[in-house]
């Protein structure tokens, strides 16, 4: 009776009914197998024992003789395994024969993440993997495996043709020896990231523009020897960009991201974190040229003025995040033509843009109605009128869910007060707003249960000479100190 | 409410919901191609594969799960991150059965196409493997070693390269 072989279950993806009639020889199997596990139910009870090591508080006790292999067709075993990660894959290889063919299926094999190994990643893993999924694998990362070096790298590339997406973050040995096979082998590459492996230069990028025309995604970051010669020939070759990272490669220039404007017309994703030399005219350029930009991040380019927020309104009215940090040339007037162009903006940092005052807020609460998450840390000139207009405004009620308002010194237990209408407000920071009450934040927290506040406080005045021996926030003690001078000619005055 | 009959493979029939037999896309499929009449009282649906014992479990989860949303076919396969960690607690208890039923289960929710429940129980034998020794997965599931001991020691060597060192 449990005899019967794995050729009678044809029920695999016997999902549509097209395919019932075949199944009909299917019933007396089953009506078979229905007296089965109801005699298993006892076999399996007897077995108990034996398996009761292995049993992790489950009724799942093992049944007849391999029932798994002999009741599930191929592919749903397939789809089990699909389940799990390379270690249990490739333990289950060293089951039994028939495991060991399933655990190998290439189909198990097309995306492998090492990053959980890291160090112990070396050659022969590579050499390994390389061979076990040849052709089948499309996904790899390798991010943080610092002990792989070029000739891996060479291995994978003459081995796995079709790779697609390769991540090799961090993998700070490899040179651009490593992505002259990739570009030779490997033309279906559409993601790479190659973020701080600092040894890759200019001849990369070439490399990459000659074999792999069909990449969306290339992460540089970081790599600081790349220069706009590198950025040039990579776009005229890969004209296809959707998304472009070079944080902190200071060498990134304005004739560098002119080369972008120019080739990548469909760059959607473009962060340029600190490549500090870059200027407004260059912006203007990709704003204009690629119509579907939809996030940006400038942060630390200090260089840049309104100009860029205005071509960024003109052009690109779908923009949804924007990362300005430390962008100190910043004005009302930049923010006013965002807020009336780019509706759909959901994400904004303005950290230290600090020359930006309430009429910014202003034109972000009627212009923005979906803005979820907003930083104005250091944005000193920022007051309670400000946030008022913020949260009388069309993000206030449903979309806005973090507002980050550290060291904004001027806003007061008005400003919660005003937050009251933010229903979805999930998170607030308030780290060193020095005129924000405990008794504040206990009411807002009434009114939002589930709110996160971050906040700062010392221990409610302390005599001096206490304060001079605990450990406290030195930029607090100024702060104090000063307010306590302030009160004392205050009640002078009085 | 709106009812519909369904006739397991040992002729019992279980009559039930109409939005609840709908979570399966075969039952979908046969009503909307076969033109079954939702409305008519004595129309019965036969599901040969599926015998009384399942059929019960397959419909108790489903009225469980009837107004859960819709995953989207978009999600498929390939870009989903595989998680089998995220098992609700009722799933969890539902699945407290013998290797049998759940092998079973996993037949019918193929065979009848219910998306939910076909993931969840895969992920419940993926469960009972991870983290397993091969030795300990062949407990589990009362499988033959059938390597030599030439082959095992070569398939060892093979697989062993991502184990702690």
């Amino acid at each position: 009776m449990m005899n019967y072989n794995t050729n009678q279950l044809q029920i695999r993806n016997n999902n549509k009914y097209e395919n019932f009639p075949q199944s009909h020889q299917l019933i007396t199997t089953l009506n078979g197998s229905v007296a089965t596990s109801q005699t298993l139910t006892t076999t399996a009870t007897f077995n108990n024992n034996i398996n009761s090591s292995a049993s992790n508080g489950n009724a799942n006790v093992a049944g007849s003789e391999d029932e798994i292999s002999k009741k599930l067709p191929k592919e749903i075993l397939l789809r089990i395994l699909s389940y799990l990660d390379v270690v249990s894959l490739c333990r289950c290889a060293q089951v039994s024969k028939y495991w060991n063919i399933l655990a190998l299926d290439g189909s198990n094999w097309q995306k492998i993440d090492l990053f959980y190994f890291q160090m112990d990643i070396e050659g022969p893993v590579i050499e390994n993997i390389s061979q076990r999924c040849g052709g089948f694998l499309k996904y790899l990362s390798l991010k943080g495996c610092q002990s792989v070096g070029d000739q891996s790298i060479r291995t994978l590339a003459q081995h796995c043709h079709n790779i697609e997406h390769l991540d090799l973050t961090e993998c700070k040995k490899i040179t651009d020896a490593a992505i002259d096979p990739l570009s030779k082998h490997c033309p279906k590459l559409t993601a790479i990231s190659l973020e701080s492996c600092s040894l890759i230069t200019d001849l990369s990028m070439k490399a990459l523009s000659d074999g792999c025309p069909n990449i969306l995604e290339i992460n540089i970051s970081w790599c600081h020897l790349i220069s706009e010669n590198g950025i040039e020939a990579l776009a005229r070759g890969c004209n296809k960009i959707k998304k472009f990272s070079s944080k902190g490669c200071k060498k990134v220039n304005d004739p560098a991201l002119n080369a972008l404007a120019n080739f990548c017309p469909k760059i959607e994703i473009l962060n340029l974190h600190s490549c500090d030399t870059l200027t407004d005219s260059s912006v203007r350029n990709i704003t204009m040229n690629c119509p579907n930009l939809r996030q940006m991040c400038v942060s630390k380019c200090a260089d840049l003025s309104d100009q860029t927020l205005v071509c960024l309104a003109n052009n690109n009215p779908f923009l949804s995040t924007l990362e300005v940090a430390g962008c100190h040339q910043f004005t009302d007037l930049g923010f006013q033509a965002l807020g009336k162009n780019c509706k759909y903006l959901e994400r904004m940092d303005l950290e230290e843009c600090s020359q930006i005052t309430d009429v910014t807020l202003a034109h972000l609460a009627t212009g923005c109605p979906s803005l979820e998450k907003l930083t104005l840390s250091h944005c000193e000139l920022i007051t309670d009128d400000g946030i008022r207009q913020l949260a009388a405004g069309s993000c206030a009620a449903e979309s806005l869910s973090v507002l980050e308002l550290d060291n904004c010194p001027l806003i007061t237990d008005a400003t919660l007060e005003h937050l009251t209408s933010c229903h979805n407000l999930q998170r607030i920071e308030l780290y060193d707003c020095q005129l924000i009450s405990r008794n504040a934040i206990r009411k807002l927290r009434t009114v939002l249960p589930n709110i996160k506040v971050h906040a700062y406080f010392a221990p409610v005045t302390p005599p001096v000479g206490i304060i001079a021996g605990m450990f406290v926030n030195p930029r607090y003690i100024d702060v104090f100190i000063q307010s306590t001078i302030d009160i004392t000619e205050f009640s002078e005055d009085l | 409410m709106q009812t519909i009959k369904l006739q397991s493979s040992d002729n019992e029939i279980f009559e039930c919901d109409l939005a609840v037999a709908k979570c399966s896309a075969t039952i979908r499929t046969m009503l909307e191609d076969l033109g079954i009449d939702e409305n008519s009282e004595d129309e019965v649906v036969p599901l040969p594969n599926v015998n009384s014992a399942i059929l019960r479990k397959v419909i108790q989860f489903c009225t469980y799960h009837k107004d859960d949303p819709v995953p989207s076919s978009t999600d498929d396969d390939e870009n989903k991150e595989k998680r089998t960690d995220d098992i609700t607690s009722w799933d969890a208890d539902f699945l407290k059965v013998d290797q049998g039923t759940l092998f079973e289960l996993i037949l019918a929710a193929n065979y009848l196409d219910i998306r939910s429940l076909l993931d969840v129980t895969c992920k419940t034998v993926a469960n009972m493997i991870k983290g397993k020794t091969p030795d300990e997965i062949r407990k589990t599931f009362n499988i033959k070693n059938d390597f030599t001991p030439a082959e095992e020691e070569q398939v060892r060597k093979e697989n062993t390269w991502c184990e702690e060192k």
